[in-house]
């Protein structure tokens, strides 16, 4: 297992040390629908594509969709997950329904595509403070051996969203913890895998803000407070073109 | 939810800064550092972060320049998932966010919304 710790010049809050412990652990162990191996493939991805030369060249194109070509895999994904990983991870600003169409056509399920999405948001979240802090991102972790779950939520269903979700009423007991209050666009999102979700979200909220503290504008309980969150969150989010 | 918390404080800022309309602090303390500091980490711009972060430091403490990073890695993950799952926007702050609104901010012209 990779070691997960800070011993840079700035002290990280504990609270975020331990986030990024479980995220890394559950990264390298079976999910729903991906092996371990599979898994920690995702996030190998994620790192190549900083250096893929297509990438790159359809980043800097009028439109991605123009540029051909074939990725620099990493792994052993097939060439539709590793361009669901690299586009993701280098261009989601210009993403369309379209394009997710493709990939789904091409024989990524939509289980699967989820599963990918979870580990590429959190390899980012990672890498991204790592990088932040001038620290180098942590080694890989190993994989766990094992068989993914197959668990997909049966209340999922197409709504308004590219991908099936759960809305909080079709939610079941086997779904587990899916929803804690009112459900917000983003907060369905990876709702068809609930594990994904959950290893998402555990994450991010340690990052942002717990979800009891979302609809609070005078939270305190960062170090900074919300106007300033948001502000980071709206210039980050601006610069990716992100229309949410 | 920047609007939103600056209501809710009282606060006087730009809205246009998120898009790099507006410059200036506002009334939100160290404005103008927190948005050079998430652009340089959203631009992978090493010389530049490593610039803003000691100056976050001195400016609001070290504990307060960890949760700008940590902010700043979230919405790395927040919009990755939004933009690859096709979450609709109507609902997004609450469904505080109408049409006018984005408009005016420039978000109606991000390549998603024309092309998503």
């Amino acid at each position: 297992m990779s070691r997960i710790a800070y011993e840079g010049p700035y002290r990280v809050r504990d609270t975020l040390i331990e986030a990024h412990r479980l995220a890394w652990r559950r990264i390298a162990e079976p999910g729903a629908w991906l092996d371990g191996e599979r898994r920690v493939a995702v996030a190998a991805e994620v790192r190549a594509a900083q250096d893929c030369a297509l990438c790159h060249e359809r980043k800097e194109s009028l439109s991605p969709f123009a540029v051909k070509g074939e990725h620099a895999p990493a792994g052993p994904l097939s060439a539709t997950e590793v361009e669901l990983v690299h586009r993701l991870t280098t261009d989601s600003g210009r993403l369309t329904r379209t394009w997710a169409e493709g990939v789904l056509a091409a024989g990524v399920s939509e289980e699967i595509y989820i599963e990918i999405v979870s580990i590429v948001c959190i390899a980012m979240v990672i890498d991204t403070f790592r990088r932040s802090l001038d620290l180098a991102p942590f080694d890989l972790p190993a994989p766990v051996a094992g068989a993914p779950s197959g668990y997909r939520a049966p209340g999922a269903a197409r709504h308004d969203a590219w991908i099936s979700l759960v809305q909080p009423e079709d939610a079941v007991e086997s779904d587990g913890d899916l929803y804690r209050g009112a459900a917000s666009p983003v907060l369905k999102a990876l709702s068809l895998v609930p594990q994904a979700k959950r290893d998402y979200w555990d994450l991010a909220e340690v990052h942002y803000l717990p979800g009891s503290e979302m609809t609070n504008f005078a939270t305190d309980v960062r170090a900074i407070d919300r106007m300033q969150i948001e502000l980071v969150a709206g210039r980050v989010s601006a610069l990716h073109q992100c229309v949410y | 939810m920047l609007r939103a918390s600056t209501e809710v404080s009282g606060a006087a800022f730009d809205l246009n800064a998120v898009t790099g309309a507006a410059t200036g602090d506002g009334d939100i303390e160290g404005g103008t550092l927190l948005h050079a500091f998430a652009e340089a980490v959203t631009l992978r711009d090493a010389a530049r972060t490593a610039e803003i972060r000691d100056a976050l430091v001195v400016a609001l403490g070290e504990a307060a320049m960890i949760d700008a990073a940590a902010t700043a890695a979230a919405f790395h993950g927040f919009v990755r998932l939004a933009d690859a799952t096709g979450t609709p926007p109507a609902g997004a702050a609450g469904g505080q966010v109408t049409m006018e609104f984005r408009e005016s901010l420039g978000i109606n012209a991000f390549y998603g919304a024309r092309n998503g």
